[in-house]
C-alpha cells in the first residue's frame, strides 16, 4: 500500500490558469486601483507610530460609555480625539488617541511670540523647533517674567502649556524658559480618574510619538519596503533569469498592495507592525512564485518546443498541490493569533493571512502567465523590425 | 548505514544538547516570580553547571512593562548658547586689552557674534589671534562692526559632544536609579534611545530625563539682610537639641546658619526650609521674592535631618546673586578623590576646567576669596562650598568634616556627577515615548502563548494527518527547531516581544513548508515510478535549492525589517531571522537523516 494518504488537490489537475489570466489581471488591476485610490483620498488610518500623537490603552473595572470617555477627553481641547473599544467588551478597555492638536504651527508661535514680546523684555528671537513641535525657547534680559507669569502670557495667545522650564540662561544676566506643550496623556489620565473614579481607569499602555518621530518613521517604513523589494527581486534574479524579474515584481507589488487593502479597508490602524506584515509578505509570497518558476525552467529543458502557455499551464498545476499546502500550513499557524489577538496582533494576523492568500493567488494568476506576456511581447519586438527573419524562427 | 548519516545523526544530537544546555539558565529566570527576576535570587538559582546567568531570554519592554523613550538633544540652543557665551568672553578679552568695545553680542539668529567699535581691524586681528582656531570673521559686516563666526567643524564637532555627553548624562542618571539591565543607545544623529524595563514610574523617568543638566555656578550673597524679613511671616523652624526636627510646618519655616564672610567675621544667615518642593516653592512665591533686590535670586536646595541610616530631607534656600559666574561646559573633567595633605585620607571633589574655563574661574574666585560658590544644577543648588584659594584649571572641593567617611565618600561621588553632568549645554526633548503598564505583560504573555500553541497544535496535526509518518518526522523537526531559536534567542541576548512571538508562530508555519515541499517532490517521484530510496534521495536534492531561495527571500525581508524597526518591531524581525535559519537546517539536515533511516532497507513502503 504505497499511497494510504491523500491528496488534498488531485495530483492531476489540469486548470486553464493561463486562459484566466485576462479576467484575473483585470480584477486584480481593480483591487489593486480601489486600494490606492481609497488610500489616498481616503486615506490610511495611521497609528501614532506614524501619524504622532498620543494613544493610551485605559482598563476599567465596570462598564463605561465609550462617548463618554469621548466626550471628557473632548472638553480637554482635544478635538480630534478618538475613542474605540479595545478588545472584547467584557474587558472594558478603550484606546483613547489624541492626534496633533496640542502641537503648536508656525501661525500659534507667531502669535505667542507676540503676546509674550508685548509683555516682557525678549532677547534675540525665541527658538522653535518645528520638528519638535511643542516647545519654544525663550530668552530674556534685564527682568525676565516669573514662570506663571510668561505661562498665563502664552496660554493669554490660545496655545496650552504643559510645563514652564526654567533653563539657564545662554549668557550670564539673561534667563531662558523652554515653554512646552506636549504631554497631554497626564492631562487626560487625571482628568478621567477624577470623572470616572468609580470605574477605577488604570492607564495599561502610552505610546507618544512626536510629529518628526512619526515622519521619520513613515519615511523609513515606506523605504524598507522598497529595498526589500529591490532586494528580492536582485536576488531572484541572480538566482533564475532576469526575465523573470518583472513578474516577480509585479506580484510583490501586488501582494504588498492587497495586504495594504485589508488596512485601508477595514480602517485599522497602521502602524509599526503593519510595515512589518507587509515586508514579511513580500518576502514570503515570493516563495510560491519561485516555486512555480522553478518548475517552469525545469520543464522549459525538459519539453522543448512546446508552447509556452501551455509549458506555464503544466507546471502551475504540477506544483499546484505544493503551492496550496505550504500557504495553508503557514495561515494555520496563524489561527491561534488570530482567535486570542488583540489590537496590533490580530491585524498582523489577518492581514498576514490576506497577504498569503494574496501571495498564492498571484503566483498562479498573476506572476506565472505574466511571463507568457513578456515572452511574447519581446518576440513581436524581435519579429516587428526583420520580417524577414520571422519564417526561419517559425521552421526551427 | 553510511558513515555520512552517523555524522549527522551526531550533530543533531549536539544542536539538541547544545540547545538544551543553553536554556537553563532561561528556565530558570522564568521559573521565579516576575518581581524577583533580575535579581539576586536568580543568579543564585542558576545551577553552576549552566551557561552564564547573564544569557537568559529577555522579555521586551512590551511583555514585562517598562519605559521605552527617545529623547532628541536640542543642538542648535547648545550652538546659540555657545556663540552667546563666546560673545561674552570677547567682550571680556577686549576690556582686559584696553579695547573700546560698543558691544559684543550674539546676532539675532544666534550664529554670529557682532562686535560693535571704532577699530574693527584691530579687534579683528587681536580676536583671531586669541580665538583664530575657532572662529573665523566673515565678511560683509556694516561699518563699525566684526563679525565672528564658529568654523563649520568647530561647530559639527561641538554638537557631537553634546550628543555624546547628552548620552553619557542619561548614563549615569539612569546607572544612578539601579534599573535592571537598561539599554541606552544612540539612534539617528541627535536622538538617544532608552529603555527601561520594569520602570514603574513614566513621569519620575521623563522629568529626570528630560530635565536640562545645566550647570551653573553662582556666588551666594551671604551679606545680604533681606531675608532677615522672613522671620516675622513664616514660623521658625522646629528644633530639637539644637537640630532641626521634622516635618516641617506646610508654610515652610525659618532657620539659621552660621556662615564665614571674607573678613573672617561670622554672620547668622537667614534661610527658609520646608519639606516638599512645591511648599517650598509657594513660600518663596509669597514671602521672599517680594523683599529681593535687583540682582538677587533664590537657589534651591537639599538638606537632611538626622544622621543615621534614614535621613529625613528637606529643602531650603540659598540666597544667590543671580549672575551666573560660569557655566558647566567649561568643566572638561570630575571625579571623587582622596585629599591625604592632611594625614588620614577625607573625600574630595577634584574637577579640571578648559583653559578657558580655568581663566574665567581664576577670575571669579580671586575677585570673590573667601564666600561661597554655589553649584547649582538645574535650578537646584547641589553644594556650596567657601571658595578658599585662587583656582585655575583645577581645582578641588572640601566636603565639610564629620560625618561618616563612606558618607562623605558617596557626597563626593555625587558631586563629581553633578558636575560631570553640568556638561551638557543641550536640552533635550522627548521625541518618542512608550509605557507599559505591568499588568498588561502577564495578560499578554498568557494570550500570546496560548495562541502559538495553538497554532503549532495545528500545524503538527494538519502534518500528521497528511503525512502520516512523515509528517511526524517533521513534527519532530519541527520541535527541535523551536527549541533551537529559543536557544539562538538566549544567546545573543534578544528580547522576546509580542509581535516576536508572532514572529516565532509564523516561523514554525514556515518551517514546515519545507517539508511539504519535500514530500510533495518525493509523492512525486514515487508516481514517476522510482523506488522508495531514489525518491527521497531525489526529494531532497531536487527541492533543495528551492527551500534556499524561498528562505533566502523572506530572510531578506527579515534583515531589512531589522535594520528598520526597534522595539517589539524588532523583536518580530530578529525571531523571524533566527526562525529561518533554524528551519533551514532542521527541516532540511534533521528531516533527511529520519528519513534516511527508515528508509535504509530500500523498503517499497513509504508514509508520505
Amino acid at each position: 500500500m504505497q499511497f494510504k494518504t491523500f491528496d488534498i488537490i488531485p495530483h492531476d489537475t489540469k486548470f486553464d490558469f493561463v486562459g484566466k489570466r485576462y479576467i484575473a489581471v483585470t480584477l486584480s488591476l481593480i483591487a489593486n486601483a480601489a486600494v490606492i485610490l481609497w488610500a489616498v483620498f481616503h486615506g490610511l488610518n495611521f497609528g501614532v507610530d506614524f501619524a504622532g500623537g498620543t494613544e493610551m490603552e485605559v482598563k476599567f473595572q465596570q462598564v463605561v460609555d465609550p462617548a463618554s470617555i469621548r466626550k471628557s477627553v473632548e472638553d480637554l481641547g482635544f478635538k480630534d480625539a478618538s475613542v474605540q473599544t479595545y478588545g472584547p467588551e467584557s474587558e472594558h478597555t478603550y484606546l483613547i488617541r489624541v492626534g496633533r492638536i496640542a502641537l503648536m504651527s508656525q501661525e500659534d508661535v507667531n502669535r505667542v511670540v507676540q503676546a509674550v514680546e508685548a509683555k516682557f523684555p525678549v532677547q534675540g528671537t525665541p527658538h522653535f523647533n518645528l520638528d519638535v513641535g511643542d516647545k519654544i525657547d525663550f530668552q530674556f534680559k534685564g527682568t525676565p517674567p516669573t514662570p506663571d507669569q510668561l505661562r498665563a502670557a502664552v496660554e493669554g495667545a490660545g496655545v496650552r502649556v504643559r510645563e514652564v522650564r526654567d533653563e539657564a540662561g545662554l549668557t550670564a544676566g539673561t534667563r531662558s524658559f523652554a515653554v512646552i506643550t506636549q504631554g497631554i496623556q497626564d492631562k487626560i489620565e487625571r482628568d478621567l480618574a477624577s470623572r470616572f473614579g468609580a470605574a477605577k481607569p488604570e492607564v495599561r499602555r502610552v505610546e507618544y510619538v512626536g510629529p518628526a518621530v512619526g515622519r521619520e518613521l513613515r519615511n523609513q517604513g515606506f523605504k524598507a519596503i522598497l529595498y526589500a523589494m529591490g532586494l528580492i527581486v536582485v536576488y531572484v534574479g541572480l538566482r533564475f533569469d532576469f526575465r523573470f524579474s518583472p513578474g516577480v515584481i509585479i506580484a510583490l507589488v501586488h501582494d504588498a498592495i492587497i495586504t495594504l487593502g485589508y488596512f485601508a479597508f477595514s480602517g485599522r490602524e497602521f502602524n509599526l507592525t503593519s510595515v512589518a506584515v507587509i515586508l514579511t509578505v513580500v518576502g514570503y509570497s515570493v516563495n510560491d512564485t519561485v516555486v512555480v518558476y522553478d518548475r517552469i525552467r525545469e520543464n522549459q529543458a525538459r519539453f522543448k518546443g512546446k508552447k509556452l502557455s501551455d509549458l506555464v499551464n503544466h507546471s502551475i498545476n504540477e506544483v499546484l498541490g505544493r503551492t496550496f499546502l505550504t500557504s495553508f500550513a503557514t495561515a494555520l499557524s496563524l489561527v491561534g493569533l488570530l482567535v486570542y489577538g488583540v489590537g496590533t496582533i490580530f491585524d498582523f494576523s489577518a492581514a498576514m493571512m490576506i497577504g498569503i492568500i494574496s501571495g498564492t493567488y498571484s503566483t498562479w494568476f498573476i506572476a506565472a502567465p505574466m511571463t507568457i506576456w513578456l515572452e511574447e511581447r519581446a518576440e513581436r519586438k524581435k519579429v516587428a523590425p526583420r520580417p524577414e527573419q520571422a519564417p526561419a524562427r517559425a521552421a526551427r | 548505514m553510511e558513515r555520512n548519516w552517523y555524522v549527522r545523526v551526531a550533530l543533531i544530537t549536539g544542536v539538541l544538547l547544545f540547545s538544551v544546555y543553553q536554556l537553563v539558565p532561561s528556565w530558570f529566570y522564568f521559573k521565579l516570580p516576575p518581581d524577583q527576576r533580575n535579581g539576586q535570587q536568580y543568579d543564585q538559582s542558576v545551577p553552576s553547571w549552566a551557561p552564564s546567568a547573564r544569557k537568559h531570554l529577555n522579555l521586551g519592554l512590551d511583555l514585562q512593562g517598562g519605559i521605552h523613550l527617545a529623547m532628541g538633544v536640542d543642538v542648535d540652543r547648545a550652538v546659540k548658547a555657545k556663540v552667546a557665551r563666546r560673545a561674552d568672553e570677547i567682550a571680556d578679552f577686549l576690556r582686559e586689552k584696553k579695547i573700546a568695545v560698543e558691544a559684543s553680542a550674539p546676532s539675532p539668529d544666534g550664529t554670529r557674534i557682532a562686535v560693535k567699535t571704532s577699530d574693527p581691524r584691530r579687534v579683528e586681528s587681536i580676536v583671531l589671534d586669541q580665538y583664530g582656531n575657532e572662529l573665523s570673521a566673515p565678511s560683509g559686516a556694516p561699518a563699525g562692526t566684526v563679525w565672528f563666526a564658529f568654523k563649520g567643524k568647530v561647530i559639527q564637532d561641538f554638537q557631537a559632544k553634546a550628543v555624546d555627553q547628552a548620552e553619557k548624562t542619561i548614563r549615569n542618571r539612569v546607572d544612578k536609579w539601579g534599573v535592571s539591565e537598561p539599554d541606552i543607545k544612540r539612534k539617528g544623529n541627535n536622538q538617544i534611545q532608552i529603555q527601561l524595563p520594569g520602570f514603574k514610574d513614566p513621569e519620575k523617568a521623563k522629568e529626570l530625563l528630560g530635565r536640562t543638566a545645566q550647570l551653573e555656578f553662582k556666588i551666594t550673597d551671604d551679606e545680604s539682610p533681606v531675608l532677615d524679613a522672613v522671620r516675622g511671616e513664616v514660623p521658625s523652624c522646629p528644633v530639637e537639641q539644637g537640630v532641626m526636627r521634622t516635618p516641617l510646618p506646610e508654610s515652610g519655616c525659618w532657620s539659621i546658619e552660621g556662615v564665614e564672610l571674607p573678613g573672617g567675621q561670622q554672620r547668622q544667615v537667614t534661610f527658609i526650609a520646608a519639606s516638599t518642593r512645591s511648599q517650598l516653592d509657594a513660600a518663596i512665591e509669597k514671602v521672599a521674592k517680594p523683599k529681593l533686590q535687583p540682582g538677587q535670586e533664590i537657589g534651591i536646595g537639599e538638606g537632611t535631618v538626622g544622621a543615621g541610616i534614614v535621613k529625613e530631607r528637606f529643602y531650603r534656600t540659598y540666597l544667590l546673586h543671580a549672575k551666573t559666574e560660569l557655566t558647566g561646559d567649561y568643566i572638561s573633567d570630575a571625579r571623587a578623590s582622596m585629599d591625604n595633605s592632611q594625614g588620614a585620607g577625607k573625600p574630595v571633589v577634584v574637577f579640571t576646567m578648559t583653559p578657558e574655563g580655568g581663566r574665567l574661574m581664576e577670575k571669579l574666585t580671586s575677585n570673590n576669596l573667601g564666600r561661597r560658590m554655589a553649584t547649582v544644577l538645574d535650578q537646584k543648588v547641589e553644594t556650596a562650598p567657601y571658595i578658599q584659594g585662587k583656582i585655575s584649571t583645577n581645582g578641588q572641593i572640601t566636603l565639610g568634616s564629620n560625618r561618616p567617611y563612606q558618607q562623605m565618600f558617596e557626597e563626593a561621588n555625587e558631586i563629581a556627577l553633578v558636575l560631570k553632568a553640568g556638561a551638557l549645554p543641550a536640552p533635550v526633548t522627548i521625541y518618542e515615548e512608550r509605557t507599559v503598564g505591568a499588568t498588561l505583560g502577564p495578560e499578554l504573555i498568557r494570550k500570546g502563548t496560548t495562541a502559538a500553541f495553538i497554532g503549532l497544535i495545528l500545524v503538527v496535526a494538519f502534518m500528521i494527518l497528511y503525512y502520516r509518518a512523515t509528517g511526524l518526522i517533521a513534527d519532530l523537526a519541527l520541535v527541535l527547531n523551536g527549541l533551537l531559536v529559543l536557544a539562538i534567542m538566549a544567546i545573543i541576548g534578544s528580547t522576546l516581544t509580542l509581535p516576536g512571538i508572532a514572529g516565532f508562530v509564523l516561523t514554525l508555519g514556515m518551517a514546515v513548508d519545507a517539508n511539504v515541499l519535500i514530500n510533495e517532490r518525493i509523492r512525486e517521484e514515487l508516481r514517476a515510478g522510482r523506488n522508495v530510496r531514489q525518491a527521497v534521495d531525489q526529494g531532497y536534492d531536487k527541492v533543495f535549492w528551492t527551500i534556499v531561495d524561498a528562505h533566502v527571500t523572506t530572510l531578506v525581508a527579515a534583515v531589512v525589517l531589522m535594520q528598520y524597526g526597534s522595539g517589539p518591531v524588532r523583536g518580530f524581525a530578529v525571531t523571524l531571522a533566527i526562525g529561518l535559519v533554524a528551519s533551514m537546517f532542521t527541516s532540511i539536515v534533521v528531516t533527511r537523516a529520519f528519513m534516511d533511516y527508515f528508509t535504509r532497507g530500500d523498503t517499497t513502503r513509504l508514509s508520505v
